[in-house]
């Protein structure tokens, strides 16, 4: 057991490793940062002392393991556009995806799963055939589609919502939130649809399949023969053998949330990680792109790990 | 300084609820610093300008106008010019302002660590008279000194000492990263970087307010779907820029409106003179034929730039003959023609120079600089087509596209420049000159443009006094790299803005959004 799992951390390590690597590796193909930092009137002195200056007159390689010497140590190096150390940037911006991530979450998992079990039960009538019909439209369509239709749609044209930004947030120490606030509150409902909406329909599809087979078991026939209603039938028997697979899935899922919020919050120009990394993106931030890559795959790689103990606790056959 | 605007964000907080003219605008970059040394780029100087003051600073019309200094006058024969500053200014924090802040600001400013060192080239001291009277010594009588600082902005020295930010930490940054302490107009009250910015009024200020904004924040959208949305649904009152394609839908709309002009800058496109051979081509290792200047005026007479204002720009822009817009100084008024459109004549002219079955050489372009650039490049690919010479387009974001150049890793490219200074001379300098590190000329001339003639004028006209005279010289340039052909310049880019109706505002060419003279009914 203890053996299984040190190799398993073991090796989260190294795709750990491995993904700061690429993303070192790809880092020099993104561009140069110099020119959005230096104006107008550099000279190519000024581009070769700033250069050398922040290291990147060195190979990737080596730019790489002073990121994880500094990064081991709990820095994770100075912003080039803002001039102020990455953690507390990440800090700043962590809470407004972890928020967004969350509605989303709750969203997806509690429609998908009432759609999926009306959907399941009426298998032919008009409403679970239309519910079917839009949800192969909210998994073709892009996200930044829809995303620009929510917000024409519900912000300009009908002002009920405003059309980007968080609204008003309240700190609670080093978190802000914006579940305290009416306009804080509102703000979250056309992103967190948005960013929900591909999920909500998977766990959807998810629920009706299990439910389709669940329902044609023996022991969904003994209890209506028991004269149970049709409501403790389909909730208490049913619905619930079907939930193991769908915690499963929301449970990977949520690491998505976190990492695709950034094309979400671009359109509606969320204040959140996957913006800042956008941002990065452009301005050629190496610091800040590399904290965020690895903040990620920190996550996923957590997840996983968790995921595969979850397995040992669970399958005594892998106690080997 | 931080109690200080916490009162006054109390007391402005009391002001609004009586009659709230909060003022909210978005534009695509955040200035990613607030101090106004530390990075020389229009984001971060076009902001600050409403919160710090230069000794002079531009008006509506782009015309120098007293700020700090009230008056200042050339000293003896062009040795320096000597400022007499403005008495009775204090700072946002309530330091009185006097002649030690500008001789700090100076010394700042021109820091081996500020970006604005190159602004002071011609400086070899400044010198304090008294309180209010400061000489700036020039190396060389230097005219257009006052016009060049309109955004060297001062500094309290007290302030800046007491927080350790006497030199700008551009790699790390310092407190005057996040904190300000202008004389300007506005006082930020609240900033967060890459989020928001929150301004009130500054109650000590100086001059007559035209505004009657109370508080203003500006929030950087850098998608511009969601900025043209965010307009129309009224959740802010200005944006800057409005995609060119939706200009038309903002304007017709109820409640909002488009404001439309001309920026500063020039779009042009570069050669690369100094190679002997074409990097991208198919005859290998034959003469770089855009060394022959018919060759180079072939491409100026292929290129339909009313096509492109019409179709690319929808008529936003204005076609340029030279590498300044007419609003600049120093402008030669009697050369204003651009090569006539003359497909005809440009086959001819490429006959002559030995081409007449054409060549095919790589043209690089930024795909998220200027307004619609790649669209431009395509347009020019097609035009040169037309006349037998095939471009290979090479369209990448800017992030590499300026290492690309910088490597020498192009035949034709896509620049624009919009001169700092204003005034003509700035592109001579940065785009004609011959490169020379070591004078700082001709950083920004990729293509090695080089002409003796040039060379020997600027120094010239950097140093003459006579407006007349200096004229004279800055034509006879122009009338130089138009018939070298150096560059062809193709049209002044548009700038467009989308406000709300009840907004009312001053657009400049150097794109700059000045708080001071907005109005909201």
């Amino acid at each position: 057991m203890l053996s299984y799992i040190i190799r398993r951390v073991f090796q989260a390590l190294l795709v750990l490793l491995i993904v700061g690597l690429v993303a070192f590796a790809m880092f020099n193909f993104i561009g140069d940062p110099i020119d959005n930092m230096l104006g107008q009137e550099r000279t190519e002195e000024d581009i070769a002392r700033l250069k050398a200056q922040l290291g990147l007159d060195q190979p990737f390689v080596v730019q790489y393991f002073k990121f994880i010497l500094s990064a081991l140590q709990g820095n994770l190096g100075v912003s080039y556009e803002q001039g102020r150390p990455v953690a507390d940037i990440l800090v700043e911006r962590a809470p407004a995806t972890l928020e967004l991530a969350a509605v989303s979450g709750v969203f997806a998992l509690t429609l998908g799963i009432i759609l999926g079990v009306i959907t399941a039960i009426r298998r032919d009538g008009f409403l679970a055939n239309s519910i079917m019909i839009l949800s192969l439209i909210g998994v073709s369509l892009p996200t930044f589609l829809i995303g620009i239709l929510l917000i024409y749609l519900f912000a300009v044209e009908l002002s009920w919502f405003s059309s980007f930004g968080r609204g008003e947030t309240v700190a609670l120490g080093n978190w802000t939130t914006g579940f305290l606030t009416a306009s804080g509150l509102k703000a979250l409902v056309l992103p967190s649809i948005t960013l929900g909406l591909y999920q909500m329909t998977l766990i959807m599809r998810l629920v009706r399949s299990e439910m389709l087979v669940v329902l044609r078991e023996d022991y969904i026939r003994f209890a209506r023969a028991r004269g149970l209603s049709e409501r403790a039938v389909t909730f208490r028997h049913a619905l619930k053998n079907t939930m193991v697979p769908v915690i499963t899935v929301t449970g990977l899922q949520l690491g998505s949330l976190i990492a695709f919020a950034i094309i979400t919050e671009s359109v509606f120009q969320w204040p959140g990680m996957g913006l800042l990394f956008l941002n990065a993106i452009q301005f050629v931030d190496i610091p800040v792109m590399a904290a965020y890559l690895m903040l990620i795959s920190v996550m996923f790689v957590g997840i996983n790990l968790i995921v595969d103990l979850l397995y040992v606790a669970v399958d005594p056959r892998l106690r080997v | 300084m931080l109690k200080y605007i916490a009162v006054s964000a109390v007391s402005l907080a009391c002001a609004t609820a009586s009659y709230a003219e909060t003022f909210r605008w978005a534009g695509t970059t955040d200035p990613q610093t607030m101090d106004p040394h530390a990075v020389n780029s229009a984001p971060v100087l076009g902001f600050l300008n409403n919160v710090y003051e230069g000794l002079v600073r531009r008006g509506k019309d782009m015309s120098i106008e007293p700020a700090l200094a009230v008056s200042w006058q050339p000293i003896g024969e062009g040795e320096g010019w000597r400022f007499n500053l403005r008495q009775g200014v204090t700072f946002h924090d309530g330091a009185t302002f006097d002649a030690q802040d500008v001789l700090f600001s100076y010394q700042r400013a021109s820091n081996e660590a500020s970006d604005t060192r190159s602004w002071f080239a011609p400086v070899s001291d400044v010198k304090v008279v008294d309180d209010y009277t400061v000489d700036i010594l020039t190396s060389a009588p230097n005219p257009i000194f006052p016009d060049s600082i309109a955004n060297w902005m001062i500094m309290d020295s007290g302030w800046a000492e007491a927080n350790n930010a006497a030199l700008p930490d551009k790699e790390s940054g310092n407190y005057a990263t996040l904190n300000a302490n202008g004389t300007g107009a506005f006082v930020i009250s609240d900033r967060q970087p890459g989020l928001t910015t929150t301004l009130v009024p500054f109650d000590g200020w100086w001059d007559t307010a035209e505004h009657n904004i109370t508080e203003a924040t500006f929030t950087p959208i850098d998608n511009p779907a969601t900025a043209v949305a965010a307009l129309l649904s009224g959740d802010v009152d200005m944006i800057n820029p409005v995609p060119i394609q939706d200009a038309d839908r903002v304007d017709s709309r109820d409640g909002t409106r488009v404001v439309r002009g001309i920026e500063a800058r020039v779009i042009m496109l570069g050669f690369g003179h100094e190679a002997d051979t074409l990097k991208y081509t198919a005859m290998e290792g034959e003469k770089n034929p855009f060394q022959d200047v018919r060759v180079r005026e072939a491409v100026a007479k292929a290129i339909n730039v009313d096509a492109i204002l019409k179709t690319i720009m929808r008529g936003s822009a204005e076609a340029s003959s030279q590498l300044v817009s007419p609003a600049m100084r120093g402008y030669s008024a009697g050369l204003s023609d651009r090569p006539a459109y003359d497909p005809a004549g440009a086959k001819a002219l490429l006959a002559e120079a030995g081409y007449a079955d054409g060549f095919s050489f790589g043209l690089k372009c930024p795909n998220n600089r200027y307004l619609n650039d790649e669209a431009v490049c395509q347009a020019v690919t097609g035009m040169l087509a037309q006349v037998g010479i095939k471009a290979e387009l090479d369209a990448m974001p800017v992030q590499n596209y300026w290492p690309e150049l910088r490597e020498d890793n192009f035949d034709m490219y896509l620049l624009g420049w919009s001169p700092g200074t204003f005034d003509h001379e700035h592109p001579v300098r940065f785009l004609v000159s011959t490169p020379n590190s070591e004078k700082k000329l001709g950083s920004w001339n990729f293509g090695g443009f080089s002409n003796a003639r040039v060379d020997e004028l600027l120094p010239l006209v950097q140093s003459e006094i006579d407006d007349g005279k200096r004229q004279a010289m800055i034509d006879e340039i122009v009338g130089i790299y138009q018939s070298e052909h150096a560059y062809v310049p193709m049209y002044v880019q548009p700038l467009v803005w989308g406000t709300r109706d009840n907004v009312n505002l001053t657009q400049r060419p150097d794109n700059f959004f000045i708080l001071r003279w907005v109005t909201m009914n």
